[in-house]
């Protein structure tokens, strides 16, 4: 775009510089911005007394510390204990976890029968012993992405989740529980990209990815993501999500994988790659580019699905739908606001706020505003609220037909309406790929991926 | 002389055997299974022009007296029949569904419980008062029809109701009971909702239509309970 044609339209660098946002630059790029809106009650409406529910988050690094943030703003989150090996951790975290146990040794917490629910955030590679554990309690369980680093853990840990029909499993594929993502998941299914051709997504981030530590000890133990022994590295850590989102959203699974890696800035004592592409192929010849950086922060990170009528960029919270010239109108673009930019009009959607209420239902209170929380928030409501839901049929179910009709409460919980999440058999597949990826990106060869692979039996 | 007290246990006790004594003869007793439902429909606004909220569970027991059809095909005399039955759904357990039968809308369920007073009441109950059979089946699978009275508790407020219930006995000591009725939900001092949901603005009308199943057997090993 040159500088006289953007002063025509009433924006110029100057402008865009000032705003500074990335939703400014989509819509100088004639980016349609999707919403997704809330169904929080709007203010002033009176609202039910929310049920809690006792969670413990085991593992309090970095993530286990987002979560901990995140459970503080969500209203049914009775955070009762907190996890982790280190003191140091446990200190760290004591101020926004208010009245929460603090504990180095996460049996004490399975012990608890006050404490319902655990969200597991350990080292990946711990996963198994502590789910395994947390399962056998009777607890419901949010474990990190990805699930472990082997297929073989993995299976275990999704084996032992299915068989759990009482209990909410959920895997931390966040993405599965985004309301952004939700609400564009029809619009993709529905083929309104046209032929979905590409996937890509990108991770770039100026970072060494490594923990500092006042001991050797704590350094290893810390930095466990970057040895080949303990990580899946960057494809397994990172790249699981926006793989798992591309699979989802073409619903497929990959058939097979090309990777390429190599340490190319962080040349410290990790064997891990600091830089990773991986090309995955999907069936019907769909291909998904994912490459990962911790040498260049150059565009940050996004996820886009390129169709033969449109693109989707989606960025944290927001996406944009990109047309193409010769894409035939869609049924909601008729109920959409419009306006120009650049030599294309631009479709508004903004779900709720569109021209699609009749006439006779216009006088109606104001719309609750689109969303704006972050995937994992969505991610742990959604977990909380599945394992309340499920709590309480079980004890509906209980006190209104005994106890003993083991196998009709196991019929009846598996009926319960669940909030969308990623389940154990998500979490198996993303590990599938993830570990193939990795073993793709090492060697530097392509894997065929058999379906039989992601089979959990 | 020393003076002699009830304990509370006792109390609770003498009051247990006195709501548990048949009327008379020998009763029957049938407690809730699995296989239930409880539908509630109503109307709406012209987006969204019916709703309906279900719940799989429906609890409680029946004690019915002799001359009870609790086997397919027995012979009944038409007239008052001797039954109690106090029926209860926790009203939590009411989620908002589609008319396939799919989960609706979880801003929906909330509303249903706070418009139903979850947080206070519990459960919806059901107390039968009365229970008259219409007439005798004309074969030996059709339903036993009765006319049910009773009284209804929805949200702390009680109204009697009557009903038409259609009885079906069926093997292994089972019994189907189905029916359904309107009702007023103003009557139960409980408004009409009117919120906004991402699917559109939704304002429900007073009047319900409640629709049940409810499975009941004899208890396992002890076949008719002889009092």
């Amino acid at each position: 775009m040159n500088e006289n044609e953007s002063e025509g339209l009433g924006y110029n660098r100057r402008d865009f510089l000032r705003g500074g946002s990335v939703a400014t630059l989509m819509t100088l790029l004639g980016g349609v911005e999707l919403f997704a809106q809330t169904n929080a009650a709007p203010a002033g409406e009176t609202k039910a007394p929310v049920v809690k529910i006792k969670v413990a988050v085991i593992g309090l690094g970095a993530w286990g510390r987002e979560i901990i943030n995140t459970l503080g703003r969500l209203p049914q989150a009775d955070i009762a204990a907190i996890c982790d090996t280190y003191p140091a951790s446990l200190k760290r975290t004591a101020s926004a976890a208010p009245g929460a146990a603090q504990t180095a040794d996460y049996k004490t917490i399975l012990d608890n029968k006050d404490i319902k629910a655990v969200i597991v955030a350990t080292p990946t590679f711990q996963h198994k012993e502590v789910v395994l554990a947390a399962l056998k309690a009777g607890k419901h369980v949010y474990c990190e992405a990805p699930l472990a680093g082997s297929i073989e853990d993995a299976r275990e840990i999704a084996l032992a989740a299915k068989a759990a029909k009482n209990l909410a499993f959920q895997t931390g594929l966040q993405m599965r529980s985004d309301k952004q993502r939700l609400f564009l998941l029809p619009f993709i299914r529905t083929v309104a990209l046209g032929k979905t051709a590409l996937a890509r997504a990108q991770y770039h981030k100026k970072t060494s990815w490594r923990s500092m530590s006042p001991n050797p000890e704590r350094e290893k133990a810390l930095n466990w993501r970057l040895s080949k022994a303990t990580s899946l590295g960057l494809i397994g850590e990172i790249g699981s999500h926006p793989i798992d989102q591309a699979g989802w959203f073409l619903n497929a699974l990959p058939t097979a994988v090309t990777g390429f890696g190599s340490i190319m800035f962080w040349k410290d004592d990790r064997d891990v790659p600091d830089t990773v592409q991986a090309v995955l192929e999907f069936p019907g010849g769909a291909q998904m580019v994912y490459d990962c950086t911790l040498a260049n922060s150059f565009d940050g990170e996004y996820e886009m699905l390129y169709g033969s009528d449109a693109a989707i960029m989606m960025r944290e919270s927001k996406a944009w739908m990109f047309k193409e010239v010769d894409s035939p109108l869609l049924g909601w673009e008729v109920y959409a606001d419009k306006a120009k930019f650049y030599n294309e009009t631009g479709i508004a959607l903004v779900a709720g706020k569109s021209k699609a209420v009749p006439a006779n239902d216009q006088a109606q209170p104001a719309q609750p505003d689109p969303f704006t929380d972050t995937p994992l928030n969505y991610a742990l409501d959604n977990f909380l609220r599945n394992a309340i839901d499920l709590s309480a049929a079980a004890e509906d179910y209980k006190s209104s037909y005994g106890a003993d009709d083991v196998e009709g409460l196991m019929e009846h919980l598996g009926k319960v309406p669940r909030r969308a999440a990623a389940g154990c058999l998500e979490g198996f597949q993303a590990v599938v790929t993830a570990v193939k990826a990795n073993e793709a990106i090492l060697s530097g060869k392509r894997i065929e991926l058999k379906p039989e692979w992601y089979e959990l039996s | 002389m020393k003076k002699r007290t009830l304990s509370a246990g006792t109390v609770a006790l003498l009051l247990l055997a006195t709501v548990s004594l048949p009327a008379a003869g020998q009763t029957t007793t049938f407690t809730a299974r699995s296989g239930s439902k409880m539908r509630i429909e109503g109307t709406a606004n012209i987006l969204h022009p019916t709703w309906q909220i279900e719940s799989p569970i429906i609890g409680g027991i029946l004690e019915v007296g002799p001359g009870f059809p609790t086997e397919p095909g027995q012979a009944v005399t038409p007239g008052k029949v001797e039954a109690k039955a106090d029926v209860f759904i926790q009203v939590r357990s009411l989620k908002s569904v589609k008319e396939d039968g799919s989960h609706y809308d979880d801003r929906m369920d909330e509303v249903m419980c706070e418009h139903l007073k979850e947080a206070q009441f519990k459960r919806i109950f059901y107390h039968l008062t009365e229970l008259t059979l219409k007439e005798a089946p004309r074969t030996k699978d059709a339903p036993y029809v009765f006319d049910a009275k009773g009284d209804l508790t929805v949200a702390g407020v009680t109204n009697k109701i009557t009903m038409t219930v259609s009885i079906l006995p069926l093997a292994d000591k089972k019994l189907e009971i189905t029916g359904s009725t309107a009702v007023k939900m103003t009557d139960f001092k409980v408004a009409p909702v009117d919120i906004n949901l991402v699917l559109g603005h939704i304002k429900t009308g007073d009047e319900v239509k409640l629709i049940f199943k409810w499975m009941v057997a004899q208890p396992k090993n002890r076949g008719a309970a002889a009092k």
